[in-house]
Protein backbone atom coordinates (compact mmCIF):
# COMPACT_ATOMS: atom_id res chain seq x y z
CA UNK A 1 0.00 0.00 0.00
CA UNK A 2 2.82 2.00 1.03
CA UNK A 3 4.72 1.66 -1.85
CA UNK A 4 1.71 2.00 -4.48
CA UNK A 5 1.50 5.77 -2.68
CA UNK A 6 4.85 6.57 -3.32
CA UNK A 7 4.73 5.31 -6.79
CA UNK A 8 1.54 7.76 -7.23
CA UNK A 9 3.23 10.77 -5.94
CA UNK A 10 5.98 10.13 -7.73
CA UNK A 11 4.14 10.11 -11.28
CA UNK A 12 1.82 13.27 -10.36
CA UNK A 13 4.96 14.82 -9.43
CA UNK A 14 6.50 13.53 -12.72
CA UNK A 15 3.49 14.33 -14.60
CA UNK A 16 3.26 17.91 -12.58
CA UNK A 17 7.43 18.36 -13.83
CA UNK A 18 6.86 17.78 -17.33
CA UNK A 19 3.55 20.31 -17.43
CA UNK A 20 5.00 23.07 -15.79
CA UNK A 21 8.17 23.00 -17.83
CA UNK A 22 6.47 21.84 -21.43
CA UNK A 23 5.36 25.16 -21.79
CA UNK A 24 8.62 26.66 -22.03
CA UNK A 25 9.80 23.53 -24.13
CA UNK A 26 13.31 24.21 -26.20
CA UNK A 27 13.00 24.13 -29.80
CA UNK A 28 15.91 22.62 -31.68
CA UNK A 29 18.78 24.46 -33.18
CA UNK A 30 17.82 25.67 -36.41
CA UNK A 31 19.61 24.01 -39.43
CA UNK A 32 22.05 25.92 -41.20
CA UNK A 33 20.95 26.36 -44.33
CA UNK A 34 17.07 27.23 -43.56
CA UNK A 35 15.57 30.21 -43.97
CA UNK A 36 15.91 31.29 -39.53
CA UNK A 37 12.47 32.05 -37.90
CA UNK A 38 11.12 35.47 -37.63
CA UNK A 39 10.42 37.48 -34.02
CA UNK A 40 10.18 40.68 -32.87
CA UNK A 41 11.15 42.10 -29.68
CA UNK A 42 11.78 45.67 -28.25
CA UNK A 43 15.01 47.41 -28.38
CA UNK A 44 16.26 49.59 -25.04
CA UNK A 45 15.22 52.18 -27.02
CA UNK A 46 11.42 50.95 -26.50
CA UNK A 47 11.29 50.63 -30.54
CA UNK A 48 9.92 47.34 -31.75
CA UNK A 49 12.71 45.17 -33.90
CA UNK A 50 11.87 42.11 -36.13
CA UNK A 51 14.74 39.84 -37.61
CA UNK A 52 12.99 40.26 -41.04
CA UNK A 53 13.25 44.42 -41.10
CA UNK A 54 16.99 43.48 -42.06
CA UNK A 55 17.01 41.27 -44.88
CA UNK A 56 19.28 42.67 -47.38
CA UNK A 57 22.13 42.33 -44.40
CA UNK A 58 24.18 39.89 -42.73
CA UNK A 59 22.94 39.59 -39.48
CA UNK A 60 25.14 38.28 -36.39
CA UNK A 61 22.26 37.11 -33.88
CA UNK A 62 23.97 37.04 -30.54
CA UNK A 63 22.38 35.65 -26.98
CA UNK A 64 23.81 36.99 -23.82
CA UNK A 65 23.32 37.86 -20.33
CA UNK A 66 25.60 40.33 -18.20
CA UNK A 67 26.20 38.01 -15.91
CA UNK A 68 27.38 35.43 -18.70
CA UNK A 69 31.57 36.25 -18.54
CA UNK A 70 31.91 34.85 -22.26
CA UNK A 71 29.23 36.91 -23.29
CA UNK A 72 30.75 40.11 -22.19
CA UNK A 73 34.13 39.22 -23.11
CA UNK A 74 33.51 38.91 -26.85
CA UNK A 75 30.97 41.70 -27.25
CA UNK A 76 34.07 44.02 -27.80
CA UNK A 77 34.77 41.75 -30.89
CA UNK A 78 31.45 42.32 -31.85
CA UNK A 79 31.71 46.24 -31.70
CA UNK A 80 34.70 46.80 -33.04
CA UNK A 81 33.22 44.52 -36.21
CA UNK A 82 30.05 46.21 -36.39
CA UNK A 83 31.82 49.57 -36.53
CA UNK A 84 33.56 48.68 -39.32
CA UNK A 85 30.93 46.83 -41.48
CA UNK A 86 27.92 48.49 -40.56
CA UNK A 87 28.02 50.52 -43.85
CA UNK A 88 28.88 47.93 -45.88
CA UNK A 89 25.88 45.63 -45.01
CA UNK A 90 26.70 44.38 -41.57
CA UNK A 91 24.32 44.24 -38.69
CA UNK A 92 25.17 42.89 -34.96
CA UNK A 93 21.40 41.87 -32.81
CA UNK A 94 22.18 41.86 -29.33
CA UNK A 95 19.67 39.71 -27.54
CA UNK A 96 19.79 39.70 -23.64
CA UNK A 97 18.43 37.13 -21.97
CA UNK A 98 15.86 37.35 -18.87
CA UNK A 99 17.16 40.59 -17.41
CA UNK A 100 16.22 43.81 -16.10
CA UNK A 101 16.10 47.01 -18.95
CA UNK A 102 18.13 49.15 -15.87
CA UNK A 103 20.64 46.53 -15.68
CA UNK A 104 21.56 45.38 -19.51
CA UNK A 105 21.49 49.69 -20.05
CA UNK A 106 23.62 50.03 -17.54
CA UNK A 107 26.41 47.48 -19.02
CA UNK A 108 25.86 48.75 -22.34
CA UNK A 109 26.53 52.24 -21.19
CA UNK A 110 29.14 51.30 -19.44
CA UNK A 111 31.16 49.51 -22.18
CA UNK A 112 30.05 51.99 -25.45
CA UNK A 113 28.11 49.39 -27.41
CA UNK A 114 26.12 50.80 -30.00
CA UNK A 115 24.78 48.15 -31.72
CA UNK A 116 20.98 47.13 -31.24
CA UNK A 117 20.09 45.46 -28.23
CA UNK A 118 16.98 43.53 -27.72
CA UNK A 119 15.44 42.43 -24.75
CA UNK A 120 13.88 38.47 -24.28
CA UNK A 121 12.49 38.92 -20.61
CA UNK A 122 10.07 35.79 -21.95
CA UNK A 123 12.97 33.92 -22.97
CA UNK A 124 10.68 32.82 -26.19
CA UNK A 125 13.19 33.80 -28.48
CA UNK A 126 16.08 31.95 -27.17
CA UNK A 127 13.56 28.77 -26.70
CA UNK A 128 12.11 29.49 -30.72
CA UNK A 129 16.20 29.04 -31.71
CA UNK A 130 17.28 26.54 -29.19
CA UNK A 131 19.15 28.18 -27.21
CA UNK A 132 19.66 26.83 -23.75
CA UNK A 133 23.34 27.72 -22.99
CA UNK A 134 25.11 31.47 -23.99
CA UNK A 135 26.62 33.19 -25.45
CA UNK A 136 25.26 31.14 -28.70
CA UNK A 137 25.57 33.51 -31.74
CA UNK A 138 23.96 33.06 -35.80
CA UNK A 139 24.98 34.28 -38.70
CA UNK A 140 22.18 35.01 -40.86
CA UNK A 141 22.54 36.02 -44.48
CA UNK A 142 20.91 39.17 -46.83
CA UNK A 143 17.96 36.22 -47.57
CA UNK A 144 17.28 35.55 -43.96
CA UNK A 145 18.79 32.03 -44.38
CA UNK A 146 21.33 30.73 -41.17
CA UNK A 147 24.73 30.71 -42.33
CA UNK A 148 26.66 29.71 -39.30
CA UNK A 149 26.32 28.64 -35.65
CA UNK A 150 28.59 29.44 -33.01
CA UNK A 151 28.26 27.48 -29.52
CA UNK A 152 30.52 27.21 -26.42
CA UNK A 153 33.76 29.43 -27.92
CA UNK A 154 34.64 32.90 -27.81
CA UNK A 155 33.71 35.55 -31.07
CA UNK A 156 36.52 37.20 -31.96
CA UNK A 157 37.04 40.03 -34.87
CA UNK A 158 38.89 37.76 -37.35
CA UNK A 159 36.24 34.66 -36.76
CA UNK A 160 33.37 37.49 -37.55
CA UNK A 161 34.97 39.18 -40.22
CA UNK A 162 35.55 35.64 -41.95
CA UNK A 163 32.32 34.44 -41.92
CA UNK A 164 30.86 37.87 -43.32
CA UNK A 165 33.69 37.76 -45.73
CA UNK A 166 32.36 34.29 -46.97
CA UNK A 167 28.57 35.16 -46.67
CA UNK A 168 29.04 38.94 -48.33
CA UNK A 169 31.32 36.46 -50.95
CA UNK A 170 27.94 34.65 -51.61
CA UNK A 171 30.06 31.34 -51.18
CA UNK A 172 27.46 27.98 -51.83
CA UNK A 173 26.25 27.37 -48.14
CA UNK A 174 27.32 24.88 -46.29
CA UNK A 175 25.49 21.27 -46.47
CA UNK A 176 22.22 21.88 -44.22
CA UNK A 177 23.29 19.49 -41.46
CA UNK A 178 21.66 18.81 -38.03
CA UNK A 179 23.49 20.91 -35.10
CA UNK B 1 18.28 -16.44 -17.31
CA UNK B 2 21.22 -16.09 -15.16
CA UNK B 3 21.51 -13.01 -12.81
CA UNK B 4 24.75 -11.61 -15.03
CA UNK B 5 22.52 -11.87 -18.36
CA UNK B 6 19.45 -10.39 -16.54
CA UNK B 7 21.81 -7.38 -15.28
CA UNK B 8 22.70 -6.60 -18.74
CA UNK B 9 19.44 -6.91 -20.67
CA UNK B 10 18.37 -4.46 -18.22
CA UNK B 11 21.61 -2.12 -18.96
CA UNK B 12 21.03 -2.18 -22.53
CA UNK B 13 17.06 -1.83 -22.28
CA UNK B 14 17.39 0.97 -20.23
CA UNK B 15 20.49 2.60 -22.01
CA UNK B 16 17.85 5.41 -23.79
CA UNK B 17 17.45 6.71 -20.50
CA UNK B 18 19.30 8.73 -18.68
CA UNK B 19 20.31 9.19 -14.98
CA UNK B 20 20.45 11.79 -12.38
CA UNK B 21 22.19 10.33 -9.50
CA UNK B 22 22.13 10.62 -5.52
CA UNK B 23 25.23 8.50 -4.48
CA UNK B 24 24.07 6.94 -0.74
CA UNK B 25 22.59 3.70 -0.34
CA UNK B 26 20.92 2.94 3.20
CA UNK B 27 19.68 0.18 5.43
CA UNK B 28 18.11 -0.28 8.11
CA UNK B 29 18.92 -4.09 9.80
CA UNK B 30 22.48 -2.89 11.60
CA UNK B 31 21.85 0.58 10.09
CA UNK B 32 24.16 2.17 8.04
CA UNK B 33 23.37 4.95 6.16
CA UNK B 34 24.58 7.94 3.99
CA UNK B 35 23.14 11.24 3.24
CA UNK B 36 21.05 11.45 0.26
CA UNK B 37 20.91 15.10 -0.94
CA UNK B 38 20.86 16.96 -4.59
CA UNK B 39 23.67 18.83 -5.50
CA UNK B 40 23.12 20.58 -8.93
CA UNK B 41 26.66 19.25 -10.31
CA UNK B 42 25.86 16.01 -9.97
CA UNK B 43 22.56 16.05 -11.27
CA UNK B 44 22.47 18.23 -14.78
CA UNK B 45 24.04 17.26 -18.11
CA UNK B 46 27.28 18.62 -18.79
CA UNK B 47 28.06 20.81 -21.83
CA UNK B 48 29.78 18.87 -24.57
CA UNK B 49 33.11 18.18 -23.93
CA UNK B 50 32.46 19.27 -20.32
CA UNK B 51 34.02 17.28 -17.58
CA UNK B 52 32.93 18.57 -14.36
CA UNK B 53 34.60 16.55 -11.32
CA UNK B 54 33.06 16.31 -7.88
CA UNK B 55 35.29 15.58 -4.37
CA UNK B 56 32.63 14.78 -1.75
CA UNK B 57 33.01 13.92 1.90
CA UNK B 58 29.80 13.13 3.68
CA UNK B 59 29.75 11.84 7.35
CA UNK B 60 26.64 10.11 8.48
CA UNK B 61 26.05 9.27 12.26
CA UNK B 62 23.27 6.94 13.44
CA UNK B 63 21.93 5.98 16.93
CA UNK B 64 19.08 4.76 18.72
CA UNK B 65 16.15 7.04 18.64
CA UNK B 66 14.49 7.53 22.48
CA UNK B 67 12.00 4.63 23.22
CA UNK B 68 13.66 2.23 20.71
CA UNK B 69 15.62 -0.66 22.37
CA UNK B 70 17.56 -1.81 19.00
CA UNK B 71 16.87 -5.09 19.30
CA UNK B 72 17.01 -6.36 15.72
CA UNK B 73 16.76 -9.93 13.92
CA UNK B 74 20.19 -11.34 13.04
CA UNK B 75 21.56 -12.18 9.72
CA UNK B 76 23.12 -15.26 9.52
CA UNK B 77 24.32 -15.73 5.81
CA UNK B 78 26.48 -18.65 5.97
CA UNK B 79 23.72 -20.33 8.06
CA UNK B 80 21.40 -18.54 5.95
CA UNK B 81 19.60 -18.31 9.03
CA UNK B 82 17.28 -14.87 10.38
CA UNK B 83 17.18 -15.14 13.88
CA UNK B 84 14.66 -12.66 15.42
CA UNK B 85 15.63 -10.39 18.30
CA UNK B 86 19.52 -11.49 18.23
CA UNK B 87 21.05 -8.23 17.70
CA UNK B 88 21.34 -4.86 19.93
CA UNK B 89 22.22 -1.65 18.30
CA UNK B 90 24.38 0.79 19.42
CA UNK B 91 25.68 2.48 16.87
CA UNK B 92 27.24 3.39 13.39
CA UNK B 93 29.21 5.84 11.93
CA UNK B 94 29.66 6.25 7.89
CA UNK B 95 32.50 8.12 6.75
CA UNK B 96 32.43 8.47 2.83
CA UNK B 97 34.84 10.18 0.06
CA UNK B 98 33.32 10.14 -3.38
CA UNK B 99 34.21 10.34 -6.88
CA UNK B 100 31.83 11.86 -9.15
CA UNK B 101 32.65 12.69 -12.55
CA UNK B 102 29.94 13.76 -14.89
CA UNK B 103 30.74 13.87 -18.93
CA UNK B 104 28.56 16.32 -21.64
CA UNK B 105 29.11 13.52 -24.44
CA UNK B 106 26.54 15.68 -26.75
CA UNK B 107 24.80 18.84 -25.96
CA UNK B 108 21.53 16.71 -24.16
CA UNK B 109 23.34 13.22 -23.73
CA UNK B 110 25.87 12.77 -20.51
CA UNK B 111 27.71 10.15 -19.05
CA UNK B 112 27.93 9.72 -15.16
CA UNK B 113 30.47 7.69 -13.04
CA UNK B 114 30.42 7.67 -9.08
CA UNK B 115 33.21 6.08 -7.41
CA UNK B 116 32.67 5.67 -3.39
CA UNK B 117 34.92 4.75 -0.84
CA UNK B 118 33.90 4.36 2.54
CA UNK B 119 34.71 4.12 6.06
CA UNK B 120 31.95 2.55 8.53
CA UNK B 121 32.34 1.81 12.26
CA UNK B 122 29.41 -0.50 13.76
CA UNK B 123 29.02 -1.32 17.68
CA UNK B 124 26.31 -3.95 18.42
CA UNK B 125 25.26 -6.48 20.95
CA UNK B 126 25.40 -9.89 19.18
CA UNK B 127 23.95 -13.13 20.50
CA UNK B 128 21.10 -12.29 22.65
CA UNK B 129 20.15 -15.14 24.59
CA UNK B 130 23.13 -17.47 23.32
CA UNK B 131 26.29 -15.54 24.88
CA UNK B 132 27.12 -14.35 28.21
CA UNK B 133 26.10 -15.41 31.58
CA UNK B 134 22.64 -14.10 31.65
CA UNK B 135 22.18 -14.38 27.48
CA UNK B 136 23.17 -10.56 27.65
CA UNK B 137 25.00 -11.22 24.20
CA UNK B 138 28.32 -9.82 23.10
CA UNK B 139 29.59 -6.42 22.81
CA UNK B 140 30.91 -6.59 19.20
CA UNK B 141 32.38 -3.81 17.03
CA UNK B 142 33.00 -3.56 13.18
CA UNK B 143 35.24 -1.68 11.39
CA UNK B 144 35.88 -1.56 7.72
CA UNK B 145 37.43 0.57 4.56
CA UNK B 146 37.38 -0.04 1.20
CA UNK B 147 35.78 0.95 -2.42
CA UNK B 148 32.05 0.71 -2.24
CA UNK B 149 29.11 0.01 -5.08
CA UNK B 150 30.46 1.98 -8.11
CA UNK B 151 27.51 3.60 -10.07
CA UNK B 152 27.64 4.51 -14.21
CA UNK B 153 24.66 6.43 -15.79
CA UNK B 154 23.63 8.12 -18.56
CA UNK B 155 21.78 11.37 -18.28
CA UNK B 156 19.75 13.11 -21.25
CA UNK B 157 18.30 16.70 -20.68
CA UNK B 158 14.93 16.13 -22.03
CA UNK B 159 14.03 20.00 -21.82
CA UNK B 160 16.39 21.94 -21.99
CA UNK B 161 15.66 25.73 -22.38
CA UNK B 162 17.94 29.05 -20.65
CA UNK B 163 15.26 28.83 -17.66
CA UNK B 164 14.58 24.99 -17.01
CA UNK B 165 15.72 21.89 -17.23
CA UNK B 166 14.10 18.40 -16.52
CA UNK B 167 17.03 15.35 -16.91
CA UNK B 168 16.40 11.91 -16.86
CA UNK B 169 18.63 9.68 -15.70
CA UNK B 170 19.03 5.90 -15.93
CA UNK B 171 22.29 4.52 -13.57
CA UNK B 172 23.78 0.90 -12.72
CA UNK B 173 24.78 0.23 -9.20
CA UNK B 174 27.78 -1.99 -10.24
CA UNK B 175 28.79 -4.61 -6.54
CA UNK B 176 32.20 -3.46 -6.76
CA UNK B 177 31.58 -2.84 -2.54
CA UNK B 178 33.27 -5.24 0.15
CA UNK B 179 30.99 -7.53 0.86
CA UNK B 180 33.17 -9.86 3.09
CA UNK B 181 34.81 -7.40 5.64
CA UNK B 182 34.66 -9.14 9.96
CA UNK B 183 33.41 -8.24 12.88
CA UNK B 184 35.85 -8.08 15.88
CA UNK B 185 34.96 -11.78 16.62
CA UNK B 186 36.13 -12.82 13.41
CA UNK B 187 32.16 -13.31 11.86
CA UNK B 188 31.31 -12.20 8.59
CA UNK B 189 29.21 -9.09 9.09
CA UNK B 190 25.67 -8.65 8.04
CA UNK B 191 25.17 -7.27 4.49
CA UNK B 192 23.43 -4.60 5.86
CA UNK B 193 26.66 -3.28 7.50
CA UNK B 194 29.20 -4.16 4.62
CA UNK B 195 30.72 -1.67 2.45
CA UNK B 196 29.10 -3.53 -0.55
CA UNK B 197 25.12 -4.67 -1.54
CA UNK B 198 26.40 -7.43 -3.57
CA UNK B 199 24.94 -7.31 -6.42
CA UNK B 200 23.52 -4.94 -9.52
CA UNK B 201 21.04 -2.26 -8.94
CA UNK B 202 18.75 -0.32 -11.23
CA UNK B 203 18.23 3.15 -10.51
CA UNK B 204 16.09 5.60 -12.85
CA UNK B 205 15.64 9.26 -11.85
CA UNK B 206 14.42 12.62 -12.86
CA UNK B 207 15.61 15.75 -12.19
CA UNK B 208 14.31 18.75 -13.16
CA UNK B 209 15.29 22.86 -12.18
CA UNK B 210 13.19 26.19 -12.96
CA UNK B 211 14.41 29.67 -12.71
CA UNK B 212 12.01 31.53 -10.86
CA UNK B 213 13.72 34.81 -10.96
CA UNK B 214 16.67 34.05 -13.80
CA UNK B 215 20.16 33.79 -12.12
CA UNK B 216 19.03 34.37 -8.98
CA UNK B 217 16.23 32.18 -7.44
CA UNK B 218 15.53 28.95 -8.47
CA UNK B 219 13.85 25.59 -7.46
CA UNK B 220 15.06 21.88 -8.05
CA UNK B 221 12.98 18.16 -7.63
CA UNK B 222 14.45 14.94 -7.39
CA UNK B 223 13.05 11.86 -7.84
CA UNK B 224 15.10 8.58 -7.51
CA UNK B 225 13.68 5.16 -7.39
CA UNK B 226 16.73 2.20 -6.65
CA UNK B 227 15.81 -1.72 -7.36
CA UNK B 228 19.02 -4.12 -5.96
CA UNK B 229 18.55 -7.61 -6.72
CA UNK B 230 19.06 -10.67 -4.57
CA UNK B 231 22.67 -11.52 -3.74
CA UNK B 232 25.00 -14.53 -3.92
CA UNK B 233 24.25 -14.54 0.22
CA UNK B 234 20.27 -15.04 -0.19
CA UNK B 235 20.33 -11.14 0.97
CA UNK B 236 17.97 -8.26 -1.43
CA UNK B 237 18.02 -4.81 -0.14
CA UNK B 238 14.70 -3.24 -0.14
CA UNK B 239 13.79 -0.93 -2.90
CA UNK B 240 14.44 2.92 -2.11
CA UNK B 241 12.36 5.97 -3.30
CA UNK B 242 14.26 9.17 -2.87
CA UNK B 243 12.13 12.42 -3.50
CA UNK B 244 14.16 15.84 -2.97
CA UNK B 245 13.15 19.09 -3.32
CA UNK B 246 14.52 22.80 -2.75
CA UNK B 247 15.55 26.03 -3.77
CA UNK B 248 19.38 27.66 -4.55
CA UNK B 249 19.19 31.57 -3.83
CA UNK B 250 22.22 33.39 -5.64
CA UNK B 251 22.88 36.12 -2.86
CA UNK B 252 25.88 37.57 -4.70
CA UNK B 253 27.43 36.21 -7.69
CA UNK B 254 30.27 34.03 -5.79
CA UNK B 255 27.62 32.86 -3.08
CA UNK B 256 24.55 30.47 -3.21
CA UNK B 257 22.40 29.65 -0.82
CA UNK B 258 20.44 26.36 -0.45
CA UNK B 259 17.85 24.52 1.11
CA UNK B 260 16.09 21.77 0.37
CA UNK B 261 13.58 18.54 2.25
CA UNK B 262 14.74 14.82 1.35
CA UNK B 263 12.18 12.28 1.70
CA UNK B 264 13.68 9.01 1.63
CA UNK B 265 11.22 5.57 1.37
CA UNK B 266 13.01 2.15 2.06
CA UNK B 267 10.82 -1.18 2.05
CA UNK B 268 11.86 -4.28 3.87
CA UNK B 269 14.43 -6.05 3.01
CA UNK B 270 14.33 -9.47 2.14
CA UNK B 271 16.46 -12.86 2.98
CA UNK B 272 16.37 -16.56 1.53
CA UNK B 273 16.95 -18.28 4.89
CA UNK B 274 15.11 -20.60 7.86
CA UNK B 275 13.41 -18.40 10.64
CA UNK B 276 14.77 -18.44 14.32
CA UNK B 277 14.45 -16.70 17.40
CA UNK B 278 16.49 -15.98 20.31
CA UNK B 279 16.37 -17.97 23.47
CA UNK B 280 14.62 -16.07 26.37
CA UNK B 281 14.60 -16.93 30.14
CA UNK B 282 11.10 -18.70 29.25
CA UNK B 283 13.12 -21.64 27.46
CA UNK B 284 15.05 -22.60 30.40
CA UNK B 285 17.36 -24.61 31.04
CA UNK B 286 18.10 -24.16 27.52
CA UNK B 287 19.25 -20.28 28.36
CA UNK B 288 21.34 -19.06 27.62
CA UNK B 289 21.48 -20.66 24.44
CA UNK B 290 21.26 -21.89 21.43
CA UNK B 291 18.59 -20.32 19.12
CA UNK B 292 15.09 -21.86 18.95
CA UNK B 293 14.08 -22.58 15.07
CA UNK B 294 10.63 -21.16 14.40
CA UNK B 295 11.01 -22.19 10.56
CA UNK B 296 13.44 -24.60 9.01
CA UNK B 297 12.58 -24.30 5.95
CA UNK B 298 14.65 -22.13 3.52
CA UNK B 299 12.27 -19.33 2.03
CA UNK B 300 12.04 -15.70 1.46
CA UNK B 301 11.57 -13.61 4.67
CA UNK B 302 11.02 -9.76 5.08
CA UNK B 303 13.48 -8.56 7.28
CA UNK B 304 11.66 -7.17 10.32
CA UNK B 305 13.23 -3.84 11.44
CA UNK B 306 14.50 -3.05 8.53
CA UNK B 307 12.40 -0.66 5.82
CA UNK B 308 12.28 2.95 6.90
CA UNK B 309 11.18 6.58 5.81
CA UNK B 310 13.27 9.28 6.91
CA UNK B 311 12.55 13.51 6.23
CA UNK B 312 15.25 16.01 6.69
CA UNK B 313 16.10 19.44 6.31
CA UNK B 314 19.07 20.49 4.08
CA UNK B 315 20.69 23.96 4.26
CA UNK B 316 23.55 24.54 2.70
CA UNK B 317 25.60 26.69 0.95
CA UNK B 318 28.25 27.35 -2.12
CA UNK B 319 30.86 29.33 -3.33
CA UNK B 320 32.68 30.19 -6.00
CA UNK B 321 36.25 29.95 -6.04
CA UNK B 322 36.50 31.58 -9.64
CA UNK B 323 34.31 34.54 -8.31
CA UNK B 324 36.19 35.30 -5.71
CA UNK B 325 39.63 35.42 -7.25
CA UNK B 326 40.09 35.23 -10.64
CA UNK B 327 43.03 32.88 -11.08
CA UNK B 328 43.79 29.67 -13.01
CA UNK B 329 43.55 27.39 -9.55
CA UNK B 330 40.19 28.58 -9.17
CA UNK B 331 38.90 28.34 -12.92
CA UNK B 332 35.28 26.84 -12.64
CA UNK B 333 35.94 25.66 -9.14
CA UNK B 334 33.22 25.94 -6.72
CA UNK B 335 33.21 24.32 -2.95
CA UNK B 336 30.06 23.82 -0.88
CA UNK B 337 28.77 22.07 2.62
CA UNK B 338 25.25 20.73 3.82
CA UNK B 339 23.65 19.72 6.97
CA UNK B 340 21.46 17.03 6.48
CA UNK B 341 18.67 17.73 9.47
CA UNK B 342 16.66 15.00 10.63
CA UNK B 343 12.96 16.34 10.93
CA UNK B 344 10.94 12.85 11.19
CA UNK B 345 12.85 9.16 11.60
CA UNK B 346 10.91 5.97 11.52
CA UNK B 347 13.37 3.11 12.19
CA UNK B 348 11.32 0.23 12.95
CA UNK B 349 13.09 -0.08 16.14
CA UNK B 350 16.74 0.40 14.65
CA UNK B 351 19.34 2.29 14.00
CA UNK B 352 18.27 5.51 13.17
CA UNK B 353 20.11 8.43 10.86
CA UNK B 354 21.46 11.76 12.60
CA UNK B 355 22.50 15.05 11.43
CA UNK B 356 24.86 14.39 8.57
CA UNK B 357 27.17 16.67 6.90
CA UNK B 358 28.56 16.79 3.19
CA UNK B 359 31.75 18.86 2.07
CA UNK B 360 32.28 18.97 -1.49
CA UNK B 361 34.65 20.48 -4.20
CA UNK B 362 33.34 20.50 -7.98
CA UNK B 363 35.75 21.64 -10.54
CA UNK B 364 34.68 21.69 -14.73
CA UNK B 365 37.52 20.52 -17.39
CA UNK B 366 36.74 21.76 -21.12
CA UNK B 367 38.05 18.83 -22.60
CA UNK B 368 36.73 18.84 -26.33
CA UNK B 369 35.30 22.31 -28.42
CA UNK B 370 31.60 21.80 -28.68
CA UNK B 371 30.85 21.15 -32.35
CA UNK B 372 29.16 23.88 -34.11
Amino acid sequence: MKTAVVAAVLGVTLVGVLVVNGWSMGSRVPVVGTPAEDFQLVDLNGNPQRLGDYRGKVVLLNFWATWCKPCTTEMPAMQRTYDKLREKGFVVLAVNELEDETEVREHIRQFGHTFPVLMDRDNKVANQFGVYGLPVSFFIDERGVVREYIKGGLLTEQKIYEVVSRMQNQEPPKAASLK
Amino acid sequence: MSVWQRSLATIILGSWLSVVGVPPHASASCGAVSCFVTIGSQQQVAMEGLLTVNGIYSYTPMRLLPGTNGVIPGIDTSQRQLILDHHQETRTITQMATLDLNYGITERWGLQITIPYMWRTHHHIDGIGEDGPNGEGESTTFSSDGLGDMRVGLKYNLLPTLRSMVVLGFGVYLPTGVTSAKDSTGALMEPTTQLGRGQVGLNPTIYQTYELIPHRLNQFLFAGYRHTFRNNAGYQFGDQWDVNGGFNLVTVPWFVLTAQLNYRYMVHDNFSSSLLRSATPADAPDFPGEPVVLDPNIQNRAVPTTGSTFLAFTPGFQISLEGMMNSAWTKMTSAYFYAQVPVARDSNNSLAQGTSFIFGLTRSFQMLTPSS
